[in-house]
């Protein structure tokens, strides 16, 4: 007899359960390629469990994708202020399968190495979520949706895999827009939810781990606040919020401890150099047959090339790469300093610059973004509050803020000497330019 | 523009916002720094696009909540039925000194802003900024064209109230024009 449903062992939900369909779309080209997309770029050199790929993320994607939509539309869930916004029950089951199946693609357009070179190496106003789109409506996918009983539209698919964020020039439906959030959301997205609990398996620390069962039962469709026209988004019933809490610090602890981690950050640039000298800035292929082409294996067979070859354009930040001859950290921020110039590192980026040269200092910058922690909750006599003034812990949760300025090896002592010498004085600067 | 310098424009303009006696939510300083950017012609750089409450960037989402980050802004909780307000943070006063120039040569278009919308309604603000966005991409369109672009953009809006709404942005635009040219 014919198998119609499947499951893979999984790491983070014991099982990924898929059907017949869902599955040509896992055994398609491009989607068979995150088996060789590493999740945290060059992370497993400073945690070596982190070598976890796309691949089985992006099915654990479709796993809490599958059981959050469920959620939010059951009946009993549904709030009759924002009634409106759900599509009629016979609907219900394409739009299920839709958002599995965008869930199990929106991260299929990343580079080789995720997000480490993105910025540098794409032509301008294209990003890992563009590609993903047209992969999803390309030729490559064509046959793999033409397989499908009952199969979504490709641009369905893509709208909910990427968002309204990064979709532009797409129109979304209120009842698109919540998908998408399901999905891609700053505050409670699944993909969210899968990374922070396999990124800390694999990277083997805790604070990734997240009372997912509950958090997800909580999830509701509310309006935005109590106001008369307020737009309904994703939010929680009120017994949820310590499970979103709980999701909330977790995200800031796995920022702080292992995405931010300086030593991680700058492989990330060192890898970032390499590509960009080897194949030329703004210049990543993206013809589909060619980007495809392309994944971790081939940067790492080029890398190990560069090593040895010394007329190799990335001979040098491979040679840092492969043989953990990476800058080190200079400078970072601290309140004193921000309290002084909150772009205290990029005063002493540039001083270092001009006194010893640029090859030798990378400056790395990354400020929180999003809303995440502010969201409707619904209380238990029905009244809809913001999450920030119900939780102290959100109102207090601290915001990620990196500024790191690294210095190469050979000019580390020179260059602490230096700035112990001058800090007050590089850091007090601030120009006003009026242009 | 540089960083600090838009961060000193913001600043200003929620300031001047509260003193109109706005809420100051996200929503309120999204619609305003709309107008600022796209009416008055202060090139402060987000794009926007049709999303929550009519014309929207995730770009200024951003920017609100990497100047939290640098205790630029600060959330403060007024009512948890309305969601946070922002407020100047413990730096506000550095940066507000260092880009005093900027401030000031901005100064009248910050006032000009925050006197047309710091005391509206978000429902007032949605119409507006909606409106704003319809005269921007149907250039030379009548009044009653442009007010049902609006309805098609936002259904639950009343008719009347559409139409108000582009007659106001009208007189608003000729306004900006005479502000510009000073």
């Amino acid at each position: 007899m014919v198998k119609h449903f499947h499951e893979i062992r999984d790491a983070v939900h014991a099982f990924a359960r898929l059907d017949s369909d869902e599955r040509k779309v896992v055994d398609s080209v491009p989607f068979q390629r995150l088996r060789h997309i590493h999740q945290l770029g060059l992370s497993h050199l400073v945690y070596p469990g982190a070598t976890h790929r796309r691949f089985e993320h992006s099915l654990g994607v479709m796993e809490l994708a599958g059981r959050a939509f469920d959620v939010i539309t059951a009946d009993e869930n549904r709030d009759h202020r924002v009634a409106w916004v759900f599509p009629q029950r016979d609907l219900l089951s394409p739009w299920r399968r839709a958002v599995r199946m965008a869930a199990l693609c929106h991260d299929i357009g990343h580079l080789p190495f995720s997000h480490a070179a993105e910025t540098k190496l794409l032509p301008k106003d294209v990003n890992h979520e563009k590609l993903g789109v047209d992969i999803i409506k390309s030729d490559a996918m064509k046959q793999t949706w033409a397989g499908i009983t009952f199969a979504p539209q490709p641009n369905d698919i893509a709208k909910l895999a990427v968002g309204p964020r990064k979709l532009k020039d797409e129109t979304f439906s209120a009842w698109e827009r919540i998908l998408a959030e399901t999905i891609v959301g700053d505050s409670f997205g699944v993909d969210r939810m899968d990374y922070l609990l396999r990124d800390s398996l694999h990277a083997g620390v805790v604070y990734g781990r997240i009372d997912q069962y509950r958090h997800i039962d909580t999830l509701r469709v509310l309006p935005e606040s109590d106001q008369d026209g307020a737009e309904p988004r994703v939010g929680i019933e009120a017994g949820g919020l310590q499970s979103a809490e709980g999701l909330l610090l977790a995200r800031y602890f796995m920022y702080s401890q292992v995405y931010f981690h300086p030593v991680r950050r700058i492989y990330d640039i060192h890898l970032c150099d390499f590509l960009t000298a080897w194949l030329g800035e703004n210049q990543f292929p993206t013809d589909l047959d060619r980007f495809l082409e392309l994944t971790d294996n081939e940067v790492l067979v080029e890398i190990a090339k560069a090593v040895r070859d010394e007329s190799h354009p990335g001979h040098e930040p491979a040679h840092r790469i492969a043989r953990r001859g990476h800058f080190r950290l200079l400078y970072e921020r601290n309140p004193t300093d921000a309290a002084k110039n909150p772009d205290a590192g990029e005063a002493v980026h540039n001083a270092a610059c001009q006194r010893f040269g640029g090859e030798f200092f990378r400056h790395d910058r990354y400020r929180e973004q999003g809303s995440a922690a502010d969201f409707p909750v619904k209380m238990r006599d029905g009244r809809i509050v913001s999450s920030v003034a119900e939780s102290d812990v959100l109102r207090n949760l601290p915001l990620v803020n990196v500024d790191y300025v690294f210095v190469a090896p050979e000019r580390r002592v020179e260059a602490e000497g230096w700035l112990a010498d001058n800090r007050d004085d590089i850091i007090g600067r601030v120009e006003e330019d009026e242009s | 523009m540089k960083k600090l310098q838009r961060a000193s424009l913001l600043l200003s303009l929620i300031e001047a916002m509260k003193r109109q006696g706005s809420w100051c939510g996200e929503t309120s300083i999204q619609k305003a720094v709309y107008f600022f950017q796209e009416m008055v012609g202060i090139p402060t750089g987000f794009e926007f696009l049709l999303y929550k409450y009519g014309p929207y960037s995730f770009d200024l989402t951003d920017e609100l909540t990497a100047l939290r980050a640098d205790a630029i802004l600060t959330l403060e909780v007024r009512d948890p039925r309305y969601g946070p307000s922002f407020a100047p943070g413990e730096l506000a006063a550095l940066v507000k000194e260092r880009f005093a120039k900027t401030i000031n040569r901005y100064r009248d278009h910050v006032e000009w802003v925050a006197g047309r919308l710091g005391n509206r309604n978000v429902a007032e603000l949605e119409r507006l900024s909606t409106a704003l966005y319809v005269r921007l991409h149907n250039a030379g369109a009548s009044t009653e064209n442009r007010a049902a672009q609006l309805l098609r953009l936002k259904p639950h809006v009343r008719p009347d109230d559409a139409e108000k709404a582009i007659i106001e942005v009208d007189q608003m635009a000729e306004d900006a024009e005479a502000l510009q040219a000073q």
